[in-house]
C-alpha cells in the first residue's frame, strides 16, 4: 500500500528531547530537538552514524525511555508523560518493535512458539487455544518460517531465521506501526536482501507503517519513502528518498552518502570518501531553523548556511 | 609497492578441515587452494559459514581443539632477522613455536570487533608495545616511542594522551584504528583483516579501509580481507576469491569478477548488493540458505540454490575451469557441452551501466 500523505499522521514527534544525565555536571544530549512525522502506509528511514540518537528515538517513542521533553502524538494520542490506562492498552498493541540482535532479544528459554504468542497471551486476543496457534502458524508462514519450527529455541536457528522471529513476533499483534531498530545490521548481506524483501511484501500487503532505523544508506534509499538525517541528536535533514539522493544539501548527508561503498572496482579504486568533522566544519546544530529546499526536502542551518551549500 | 620478479608469500594447497562435533563431523573446508604475492590484497569473499574466517584461521595457527586437518599444507614465506627467506609449513608447527616466530611479527590480525579484541583493563599504550618488547626484544622506552609513532600513522589526534587511555574511553572508529597499529607494530609481512569494518558504520568504514590502503602502499605489505561486502572489496582487493560451502568457486582479479562474473553464485552475490541507482523496489536474493556440511552434498553444493544448476550439477563436483589466465570458475556451465547459460539480464545491464560510470 502506498503511503497515504493526504490522512492525519499515524505518529508525529515534536521537538523531541532525550537527555541521560551521567553525572551532576555532565548530560548527555542524545536526541535535541526532533521532530517529524509517519503518514498510515509509510515507510520512514532514519539514518546517522552510531551516537547520532537514531535508536534513542525509536525507544523514547516506543516509550523504552521517558523523554525529557516534546510531544509523541501517535493515531491522535498522546503518548508522552502518563498514560490512560486505554492510550497504553493502544501503544502497547499498535506500536511494535523488532530488535537489531536477534540472539539479544529472543529469550534463549523460550520455545518460538511461546515468545511469539506472548503478546497474544498478555493481551488476551485469542479466543481458544486452537485459534491461538492457527494465529502463530500463519504469521510463521508469512515470514517464511515453517509450523513445525514453533517448538524449537533459538539457538536452532539461523541468524536469519532468528531476524524472522523477531519479525513475527512484532506483526502478529497487527501492528499500526513498526519500529525497526537496525534490523538487518546483524545479518549477511545475501540474507540482508530476503529480510528486507520480506518486510517491504508484508508492509505492502497489510499497509503498516514502519520507522526504519539503520545506518547503511544503501539499504533505507531501497525500503524507504521518506529519510530523515539524524547527527549528534540533530534532525539535519529530510525529505523523500528521491530528493535526499538526488540533491543531498547538507554537508553530513553528502558526506553519509559519499561513503557507501559501491560494488564497481574501476570506480571505488579512485574514489574518496568526503569526510565531515563536526567539530573542524564550524557549524553549529543549536543555531538555525529548517529550510524548505524542494517539495517536502527540508535542510536544518541558518540562512547564511544554506544559502551557502545550495550555491 | 609491487615487487618485479612475483615473490610468494602464502600458498595454500589442497587444504581439507573436518571439525568434530556433538552434532556429527562437519567437512568445513573441502580443499582450498589460496595463493598470495607479497605487496598484493585478496578477498575472501562468501557467506557466514562458508569457511572463508576458518581458512585464515588455520593459516594464523589459531585452529579450535576439536579442528582435524584432513590434508593440505600452507607454505608461509616471511624474511627473518637476518634477511634471508625462510619458507615453513604452518600446519607442521606447534602452536608454541608459531606463537613466538609466526603471529604478530610477520602475521598479523586485525578482528572484527574491536571491542573483544581488546583488552579492557590495560592502557591503549601498554597493548601497542605489549608485542613490540616481546617479539622484537626491544626497550620499553624505545617501544613507547615506537608506539606513538604509529599510533599517529593511523590518524590518531593527540597520541602521546591516548597512550594512557582504556579501549572503553575511544570511540569504535579509534579503537579499530588502534587495533591496526597494534597488527602493525612489528612490521609483519602479511596483515589478516578478518571483517575489519562491520562493526562499523559506512562514514567511519570508508576512513579504515584508506587507511589500510595508504599503509599498505608505504610498507609494502600483503593483504587478505575476509568479508561478505562486496563494496568493501571492490574498494581494495588486487584479487578476489569467492567462497562457498568450503571450496573456492570463483577466483579472479577484481575486474574479472565483478564486470565478468561466471559463477552462478557470484552473479546472485553481485545481484543481491543494493546499488544506488537501480530502480527496482524488490532487492534480488538468493532462494534458500548454505547447505549444512554435516550431510556433505554429492554434487555441487550449490545446485540446490542455483536456478541454472544442470542434471549433472546434483551428481559430480564441477573441476575448475580456466576462463582466462587469472580467471577460474567451478561451475559445469563453463563445459564446453553445457548449454549455453548467460548471466541475468538486469545484472548484465547492471555490469554495463557499471563500466560507463567508470569511464
Amino acid at each position: 500500500m502506498a503511503a497515504n500523505y493526504n490522512a492525519e499522521p499515524i505518529l508525529k514527534v515534536e521537538n523531541l528531547k532525550q537527555h541521560f544525565k551521567v553525572n551532576r555536571n555532565f548530560t548527555v544530549k542524545a536526541v535535541d530537538g526532533v521532530s517529524f512525522e509517519i503518514y498510515p502506509g509509510e515507510i520512514y528511514g532514519l539514518v546517522g552514524e552510531s551516537g547520532s540518537g537514531k535508536s534513542t528515538i525509536g525507544r523514547s517513542i516506543i516509550r523504552l525511555y521517558e523523554p525529557t521533553d516534546g510531544k509523541i502524538t501517535f493515531k491522535g494520542m498522546d503518548i508522552t508523560g502518563k498514560m490512560s490506562r486505554e492510550t497504553k492498552e493502544t501503544l502497547r498493541t499498535k506500536m511494535m518493535m523488532i530488535f537489531q540482535d536477534p540472539m539479544a532479544s529472543l529469550n534463549p528459554r523460550k520455545t518460538i512458539g511461546d515468545i511469539i504468542g506472548e503478546g497474544l497471551d498478555i493481551h488476551h486476543m485469542y479466543p481458544n487455544k486452537i485459534e491461538k496457534q492457527v494465529m502463530i502458524n500463519r504469521i510463521l508462514q508469512k515470514v517464511g518460517l515453517s509450523a513445525d519450527h514453533c517448538n524449537r529455541y533459538p539457538h536452532q536457528f539461523s541468524g536469519g531465521q532468528r531476524q524472522r522471529v523477531g519479525i513475527a513476533r512484532a506483526l502478529i499483534m497487527n501492528p499500526d506501526l513498526v519500529i525497526a531498530d537496525e534490523c538487518i545490521s546483524a545479518l549477511d548481506v545475501s540474507i540482508q536482501a530476503q529480510v528486507v524483501n520480506l518486510l517491504k511484501d508484508i508492509q505492502e500487503e497489510t499497509g503498516s507503517s514502519y520507522l526504519f532505523i539503520a545506518h547503511d544508506l544503501s539499504m533505507v534509499k531501497y525500503i524507504s519513502d521518506r529519510i530523515g538525517v539524524l547527527h549528534l541528536g540533530h534532525m539535519l535533514e529530510t525529505g523523500t528518498t528521491e530528493e535526499i539522493f538526488a540533491r543531498p544539501v547538507h554537508p553530513y548527508t553528502k558526506s553519509l552518502i559519499s561513503a557507501i561503498p559501491l560494488p564497481n572496482p574501476e570506480l571505488e579504486r579512485k574514489r574518496v570518501a568526503v569526510s565531515y568533522d563536526y567539530a573542524k566544519s564550524g557549524l553549529d546544530y543549536n543555531v538555525g531553523s529548517n529550510h524548505l529546499v524542494e517539495g517536502t526536502h527540508y535542510v536544518f542551518g541558518t540562512d547564511e548556511q544554506v544559502a551557502e551549500w545550495l550555491k | 609497492m609491487k615487487v618485479d620478479e612475483k615473490d610468494k608469500i602464502l600458498d595454500i594447497k589442497n587444504l581439507d578441515i573436518t571439525f568434530h562435533t556433538s552434532a556429527g563431523d562437519i567437512h568445513a573446508i573441502r580443499g582450498v587452494n589460496i595463493d598470495l604475492y607479497r605487496g598484493e590484497t585478496v578477498a575472501i569473499v562468501g557467506e557466514s559459514g562458508s569457511g572463508k574466517s576458518v581458512s585464515m584461521k588455520a593459516a594464523m595457527g589459531l585452529l579450535d581443539s576439536n579442528a582435524i586437518i584432513n590434508s593440505g599444507e600452507i607454505l608461509f614465506s616471511y624474511i627473518d632477522e637476518k634477511g634471508e627467506t625462510q619458507t615453513v609449513d604452518i600446519l607442521k608447527k606447534d602452536t608454541k613455536w608459531i606463537r613466538k616466530n609466526i603471529n604478530g611479527n610477520h602475521m598479523a590480525m586485525v578482528f572484527q570487533d574491536p571491542m573483544t579484541s581488546l583488552d579492557p583493563t590495560m592502557t591503549i599504550g601498554k597493548q601497542i608495545t605489549e608485542g613490540m618488547i616481546s617479539h622484537l626484544g626491544i626497550s620499553k622506552k624505545e617501544a613507547y616511542s615506537r608506539a606513538v609513532e604509529l599510533l599517529n600513522e593511523v590518524g590518531i589526534v593527540d597520541a602521546e594522551k591516548r597512550m594512557k587511555n582504556y579501549p572503553h574511553q575511544l570511540s569504535g572508529g579509534m579503537r579499530q584504528r588502534v587495533v591496526i597499529a597494534i597488527a602493525l607494530s612489528c612490521n609483519p609481512d602479511l596483515l589478516i583483516c578478518d571483517e575489519p569494518t562491520t562493526a562499523l558504520d559506512v562514514t567511519i568504514q570508508a576512513m579504515i579501509l584508506e587507511l589500510i590502503l595508504k599503509v599498505q602502499k608505504e610498507r609494502g605489505i600483503s593483504v587478505i580481507y575476509i568479508t561478505h561486502d562486496l563494496g568493501v572489496v571492490a574498494k581494495v582487493a588486487d584479487y578476489v576469491n569467492v567462497m562457498y560451502a568450503g571450496r573456492l568457486i570463483e577466483i579472479g582479479n577484481v575486474d574479472e569478477i565483478f564486470y565478468e562474473p561466471a559463477h552462478p553464485y557470484t552473479w546472485g552475490l553481485l545481484s543481491a548488493m543494493p546499488d544506488l541507482e537501480t530502480e527496482d523496489s524488490r532487492l534480488y536474493t538468493i532462494p534458500g540458505s548454505p547447505p549444512n556440511l554435516i550431510h556433505e552434498p554429492a554434487g555441487d553444493a550449490f545446485a540446490a540454490r542455483n536456478e541454472y544448476a544442470l542434471v549433472i550439477d546434483e551428481k559430480e563436483q564441477p573441476p575448475m575451469f580456466r576462463i582466462s589466465e587469472t580467471h577460474v570458475a567451478a561451475t559445469w556451465l563453463l563445459d564446453p557441452r553445457a548449454p549455453k547459460i548467460e548471466m541475468p539480464e538486469t545484472l548484465k545491464a547492471r555490469i554495463e551501466r557499471m563500466r560507463k560510470e567508470a569511464l
